[in-house]
């Protein structure tokens, strides 16, 4: 069907306006999200622009005036390195940088100065590429080192960069004399590189007088780079296998020299700054989008913690724009650039992140610009980012640890760009995603001055120094230990924080890092790292088998020994004494970091982190099995309902609805406690469609407790041990659920049924919509099937959700338990839904970007207090789709139900929070009980604050916060606390049958006969609790005061012993009238002349003028009603 | 306390002093506010009933007594009624009247008992508090709360004492002898609070099996007799014109109508046998792709202009575009 000519008429008598809207909205990609993303990038690149001209207010002038003064230097004769060090040393105070170790003593080749070959500006201050969001902003000049004072052979021993430290002295002299007084001159290591110090000159601040504009000049610092003439050096020589450094071990000329590819690397980049400006110049003006791209690519970095400095993982905005300017370049396979030149920056971006997450160029060298060149055999020595066209190794200074992490974030990233359901926008650009709390399970710092001499020696042929080398080799242990494909790998991510380097001043030598502690962050992998026994190879008599056992040993030491398994296979193995993947991870850390590093053998040499939020919970790997036992009894109960012969209905399903049976709760189930009667677990019945049902929502509650009665019966006659009782809600109206049977078994557990008819729902949807009820009974019936729902439909299914997400999530169920600690200390669960918590958790494990799902209770509760501190729950819906079936129509559906509540209820007085789910997409189920918000706004605007100050105590004191601080209440914020008396609590968790607790009362008070009572006592079961009197007493006060003048606040029942509660403001002062909502006392002032004689009564009409009358709340008055209701319940009131 | 009012609008103030408790050691002051009843609808009693507002949350029965007799002296005192109780007889339905099948709601309310209501009354009034009392749940609680700031109607002897307790009211503050809430033995005898009440109230959860089972037969037996009736009224209008001359039609049987739930399957089934050839006929002709085009484009054009007006909003929160440090 050709539809097509219609089609273009239709849309040339479009309006204009309308069509390029169309045609932009086609042109930026057909999904909304992405289009939205796109839009959101434009508006961060509007954002983090500089305005060039003022925030880098006269630098150009000083780059002017520094090369002025650079090129006035003398010359200086050549002269021996030692007697031009010496000489120049002692005649001005600087100190010439020269890198470690230090030029011998006897060398005699020479040093001098003469005027440099060129100057030239680099980097991104010529490309514009700053943003405002960078820690420091460089301007960066190079400085080209003349031909004449160097020789081709000084790639060898560090004899260019002895040359080059002295250059860089002389200059520095010479600016410090200039410049000294206008500015900060200080040494600095180029990118943390210990072979290229360099001179930033920072500018004095200028006077502060507009430091809140938006475009106030910036604290910009210049830069000065020696650097190498361009191809000085042979390229052939500088190869990554090449020995250049053989100084230092003539002694043991046997051992073959080992390759020093990070310094070849770094003699080979001294003399390429030119070609990499010519190309990044070159792709500028082949490529619009590519700055736009190179900025984005940089605050994406930037939020990883990346940087070009090594110990940022030496990948950085150069290595971002060259890398990209590489695959817009032709010469890729088959001769194609790999990406086009007419993307646009988010697309550029896009696929900048997708080649990273591809290329792990950690395990697999990358070769850019030509094919068939094998370097292989280098990957030892780092990862590999090969420049072809320019002989150089773009990654030399990542560490394999970083080009791994970078990897790994690359493809989180990935993941998110390509769910469209999620936020692409802020997780990618906003959040920091670099908090070593948030990204690693497991954080320990190595402290390693004693062993550094011993393991590392007086090694120098590794440039980076000797801090870097130790931590490589503790990769590599930690890697092999953790990372070991063979038996499973533990950990996904394992990274290593070498210290940074500060600037130093002229005048001295760079400070010594080696105090400063070694930092490795472990990723678990939630499936492996709770393994106990690793198998190793297994023990063969053939030689290949051998020798696999002999590595393994040599690996694991003593540790491994000789086990038998099932179908006698004999086997290495490794047996772990610890129980949870934490310390299962800290065991195998210390031992093998001892072994083969003599870490360690100290306490206090390795501290770990990351494992103080489970102890404070004591979450034990036991719990699980607990948790299971639950779901096993309950089995057993759901069989011996099915079996009972005599129902009159078939049963269809019975359903746990409590968080006991879903691994949700904090404390995992224990039965038969002494200490209280039998806490039944929720679930509910439901039988076949039946006919049989009374058409009367009333007669049905009625069916049900004879229903319930019958149950209890048959179950009583037909199993041995099995106790019964029908308890009565605490229900207001005929037509709510009025009963349930309680079960308890001998051995312990307890569970409580309710029965699920369909025709209730069917009848109260017809009430809803009568129009021809009255509105206060269609209100009710609202209410009541929202009730049921949740109950009967919404319950069930959510118990099925958690339940299966928690075995696909191992970190799943202790997170939630924390979360809900955390609500519990803060004295919000009494507002909150359980349902709710365990969704929001759900939720950061199905949505975690920009990480992956948290495999550790720590990384899922500090990213869920984030998200809690971030969540906009005013304008944005919580969409937690566990089966991934949302379309995004439903999502907009979704929104637009949000927006629709937003219009109705703009104060926010019967919606708060807005939750969604696959199963229940209308988003209040959670969030809303009895026709009330729950939370209310204020409570909701609570947990925000509170998450969004745990969040910044979290990113301020990192590592050293003691996870307990987050649990702390704080009790000042309440206007009243109402103390529980623990005993008393305690003593009314048991209640007998038979037993009338006044009567017992009474008795003791009169010191009567206690041993009766006892008597009784022990030859009855106590009751099970219908509901926790804690609760109960909560709730009373609700009742009584709710909605009105206090609004109470507790955690767990039976933990929390505090009551807080805080009066509104908003009824301190009311007009009077009767019938109000709280007890109020007459206000003194309102005394008027109407004071007649007090026999003559009130006179109606006379008073009509004074009905204005105003009264104030009577808070003592309430306190000691309160104090009435409590009786010794209490143990105070404040 | 010098100043306070002794009246307030038209209610009178009454203050009450109330003993420290351990958990709360200061004696305070709770003011209650009467005045006579004067219901928009009056009935006989209101001579001699007062109006309270502001009520204690534990008020009883007992309290108030005390309190008045500690006013005018014992005896005047005759019952006083609180709000959520007599709200409870207007609400809340009480099992009786819950007893309706709810076809049948209309139908005895048009047809049914109101010529027998007629007839006799107070025989019927008798015969229902009765069976409403076997049809009710027994209570959970052994003492219930008032709402804070509530009201309550007290009757009195006759309309003497109304006019001594004002009278007693109004001579308070020259005395500053406030009545003490709670006074005398009236702690020992109305239920206790606290732990005890809460232990009393796990209790009444439980109740005996068999109360609970007579509870329901007594409500199911009050249901079936409704039902029938429901039944052959709804026989009876099928064949009997009403005053207009005209016959209900019903559906259903000789014997009875059909019930409501039937009629509604069978809508459910139309619909979605309507919804099933909608569907079919989708993207028949040219017009309707055509249409669906159009929609397509309009569709993608209002997310775009969305888009945009949620950027918009975005940009009015600042900080959302600025990456966090």
């Amino acid at each position: 069907m050709d539809s097509g000519p219609a089609k273009r008429r239709k849309l040339d008598h479009s309006q204009d306006g309308a069509e390029k809207a169309l045609e932009s909205a086609v042109s930026t990609g057909g999904v909304s999200r992405s289009r939205a993303f796109i839009l959101e990038a434009e508006e961060l690149l509007e954002e983090v622009r500089i305005d060039y001209k003022t925030a880098f207010e006269g630098a150009d002038q000083l780059l002017h005036k520094i090369k002025g003064s650079i090129e006035a230097i003398k010359s200086r004769e050549p002269l021996p390195i030692i007697e031009a060090a010496t000489r120049f040393e002692k005649k001005s105070k600087i100190k010439i940088p020269f890198p470690d170790p230090q030029p011998p003593k006897n060398s005699n080749y020479k040093v001098a100065f003469a005027k440099p070959a060129q100057f030239n500006v680099v980097g991104s201050y010529v490309s514009k590429t700053m943003v405002k969001t960078q820690k420091e902003h460089s301007v960066d000049m190079i400085v080209v080192l003349p031909q004449e004072i160097l020789q081709e052979k000084d790639y060898l021993d560090l004899r260019y960069f002895y040359k080059r430290a002295y250059y860089l002295a002389v200059v520095a002299k010479a600016l410090q004399k200039e410049f000294g007084n206008q500015g900060q001159l200080s040494y600095e290591y180029l990118n943390g590189n210990p072979l290229c110090p360099v001179i930033a000159v920072q500018p004095k601040a200028p006077e502060a007088k507009e430091e809140d504009s938006k475009n106030a000049r910036l604290q910009y610092r210049i830069r000065i780079i020696p650097c190498a003439p361009e191809g000085f050096f042979p390229k052939g020589k500088l190869h990554l296998g090449a020995s250049l450094v053989r100084r230092g071990r003539d002694s043991e000329s046997e051992t073959p020299a080992h390759p020093t590819a990070f310094y070849n690397s770094t003699v080979a980049a001294e003399g390429s700054f030119f070609s990499y400006l010519k190309l990044l110049r070159q792709t500028e003006k082949k490529c619009a989008a590519f700055k736009k791209a190179c900025i984005l690519g940089r605050t994406w970095l930037q939020q990883r913690g990346f940087g070009g400095d090594i110990s940022k993982g030496g990948f950085g905005h150069f290595e971002w724009s060259v890398l990209l300017a590489l695959l817009l370049q032709g010469g890729q396979k088959m001769g194609h650039a790999a990406l086009s030149t007419s993307l646009s920056a988010t697309q550029l971006f896009k696929a900048q992140i997708q080649f990273l997450s591809v290329m792990n160029f950690s395990e697999k060298p990358c070769v850019l610009g030509a094919e068939n060149v094998d370097l292989e055999d280098h990957i030892e020595s780092g990862p590999i980012l090969y420049d072809f066209a320019r002989q150089l190794n773009i990654a030399f200074k990542m560490g394999a640890w970083s080009a791994a992490l970078l990897h790994q974030h690359a493809k989180w990233t990935r993941n998110l760009l390509s769910d469209s359901s999620a936020d692409q926008f802020t997780p990618t650009f906003i959040l920091r995603a670099d908090l070593p709390s948030h990204t690693f399970d497991l954080f320990a710092h190595l402290n390693y001055s004693d062993v550094l001499d011993e393991v590392i020696g007086n090694d120098y042929s590794e440039s980076r120094g000797r801090i870097w080398q130790l931590g490589s080799k503790v990769y590599r242990v930690l890697k092999r230990a953790l990372g070991d494909k063979e038996l499973g790998e533990r950990a996904r991510v394992i990274h290593i924080q070498t210290p940074e380097q500060p600037k130093w001043s002229l005048s001295e030598k760079p400070k010594d890092q080696t105090r400063a502690a070694l930092e490795v962050g472990v990723l678990f992998d939630p499936a492996n790292m709770s393994r106990v026994v690793d198998k190793g190879p297994s023990a063969g008599a053939s030689a290949e088998e051998k020798e696999e056992c002999e590595r393994f040993r040599r690996f694991w030491g003593d540790k491994a020994e000789l086990r038998r398994f099932e179908r006698d296979t004999i086997r290495e193995t490794l047996v772990w004494k610890s129980t949870t993947p934490f310390e299962i991870c800290e065991e195998i850390m210390r031992y093998i970091l001892a072994l083969h590093l003599r870490i360690g053998h100290l306490e206090d040499d390795i501290s770990f982190y990351g494992n103080g939020l489970v102890d404070l919970l004591s979450i034990k790997p036991a719990d699980t099995t607990l948790y299971n036992v639950a779901r096993k009894e309950f089995s057993t109960f759901e069989r011996d309902i099915r079996n009972l012969d005599d129902l009159p209905l078939r049963v269809r399903q019975i359903a746990p609805v409590c968080p006991e049976l879903r691994h949700a709760s904090v404390k995992p189930p224990v039965f038969g406690s002494l200490k209280s009667g039998p806490r039944p677990m929720e679930c509910v019945i439901s039988f076949e469609a039946s006919g049989k049902w009374p058409e009367s929502i009333a007669a049905i509650q009625r069916t049900k407790i004879a229903f319930l009665v019958m149950i209890g019966n048959l179950l009583e006659n037909s199993k041995q041990g099995v106790k019964t009782h029908v308890g009565l809600e605490d229900a207001h109206f005929e037509t709510e659920n009025l009963a349930f049977l309680d079960v308890i078994y001998e051995s312990g557990p307890a569970f409580r049924l309710r029965i699920h008819s369909d025709l209730e729902e069917s009848l109260l949807e017809r009430q809803v919509k009568d129009k021809t009820q009255e509105q206060y009974l269609r209100q009710r019936a609202t209410t009541q099937l929202a009730t049921f729902r949740r109950l009967y439909t919404n319950l069930p299914l959510h118990g099925q959700t958690i339940s299966t997400s928690v075995t696909r999530f191992p970190a799943l169920s202790p997170t939630i338990r924390l979360v809900k600690h955390w609500f519990n200390s803060h004295k919000l669960s009494c507002h909150f839904t359980d349902e709710f918590i365990e969704l929001v958790v759900l939720h950061v494990f199905l949505s975690p970007y920009p990480w992956d799902a948290p495999s550790s209770p720590s990384t899922g509760f500090m990213r869920t207090l984030l998200f809690l501190s971030r969540w906009d729950w005013r304008s944005e819906p919580l969409i937690v789709d566990s089966g991934n079936e949302l379309t995004n129509s439903d999502r907009t559906t979704i929104s637009t139900r949000l927006e629709a509540w937003r219009k109705i209820d703009p104060s926010m007085n019967h919606t708060v929070l807005f939750l969604a789910t696959t199963q229940e997409p209308s988003g209040v189920a959670w969030t809303t009980l009895k026709g009330e918000a729950k939370p209310s706004k204020v409570v909701a605007m609570r947990m925000t604050s509170l998450a969004k100050s745990a969040c910044k105590v979290i990113r301020e004191e990192q590592l050293t916060l003691d996870p307990k601080r987050l649990f702390v209440p704080s009790l000042k914020d309440y206007d009243v606390l109402i103390y529980l008396n623990a005993k008393v609590v305690k003593s009314t968790l048991k209640t007998y049958e038979h037993i009338d607790p006044a009567a017992v009362e009474s008795s003791s008070q009169n010191g009567g006969s206690k041993f009766k009572n006892l008597d009784i006592v022990t030859g009855e079961e106590p009751l099970p609790l219908a509901q926790h009197p804690c609760d109960v007493l909560l709730e009373q006060l609700n009742r009584v005061y709710g909605g009105g003048p206090l609004v109470f606040f507790r955690g767990q029942a039976g933990e929390d012993n505090v009551i807080g509660a805080i009066w509104n403001p908003g009824m301190q002062v009311r007009t009077f009238r009767a019938g109000m909502l709280a007890s109020y006392k007459p206000l003194k002032k309102a005394k008027n002349n109407n004071k007649k004689d007090e026999g003559d009564e009130m006179d109606v009409d006379e008073d009509r003028e004074e009905e204005k009358v105003e009264v104030e709340m009577n808070r003592e008055g309430m306190l000691a009603e309160i104090a009435r209701l409590g009786g010794i319940w209490w143990r105070g009131l404040r | 306390m010098p100043s306070t009012p002794s009246t307030l609008g038209d209610f009178i103030v009454l203050p009450i002093s109330i003993p420290p408790l351990p958990s709360f050691p200061k004696p305070t002051t709770h003011y209650l506010y009467l005045r006579r009843n004067t219901p928009k609808i009056p009935i006989p009693s209101d001579s001699r009933s007062l109006f309270l507002t502001n009520c204690p949350v534990d008020s009883t029965d007992l309290h108030l007594r005390s309190l008045f007799a500690s006013l005018v002296g014992p005896g005047r005192f005759e019952s006083a009624s609180f709000e959520d109780e007599r709200k409870d007889t207007a609400h809340k339905l009480s099992p009786l009247d819950a007893a309706v099948p709810v076809n049948a709601v209309r139908l005895l309310q048009a047809h049914g008992s109101t010529n027998k209501k007629r007839k006799r009354e107070e025989e019927e009034d008798a015969e229902r508090s009765r069976e409403d009392e076997a049809a009710r749940l027994p209570s959970t609680w052994t003492r219930p709360l008032r709402k804070s700031g509530s009201t309550a109607i007290v009757l009195l002897a006759d309309e003497k004492s109304v006019e001594q307790v004002l009278k007693a009211c109004a001579k308070l503050p020259k005395t500053k002898k406030y009545p003490e809430w709670g006074a005398g033995d009236v702690a020992s005898k109305v239920p206790a609070l606290g732990s005890v009440w809460l232990k009393q109230h796990n209790r009444l959860c439980y109740p005996d099996p068999a109360t609970l089972q007579q509870a329901v037969d007594a409500f199911s037996a009050v249901f079936a007799r409704r039902e029938k009736e429901a039944a052959e009224i709804a026989k009876r209008l099928r064949n009997e014109p009403d005053e207009d001359g005209f016959v209900t039609v019903t559906r259903g049987g000789r014997n009875a109508p059909a019930s409501r739930t039937e009629a509604e399957e069978a809508r459910k089934k139309m619909v979605e046998r309507a919804e099933k050839k909608r569907q079919e006929m989708e993207g028949l002709y040219r017009f309707q792709l055509r249409e669906k085009q159009k929609e397509e484009q309009e569709e993608l054009l209002k997310r775009f202009e969305d888009d945009r007006k949620k950027l918009e909003a975005m940009r009015m929160k600042r900080g959302k575009f600025v990456p966090e440090a």
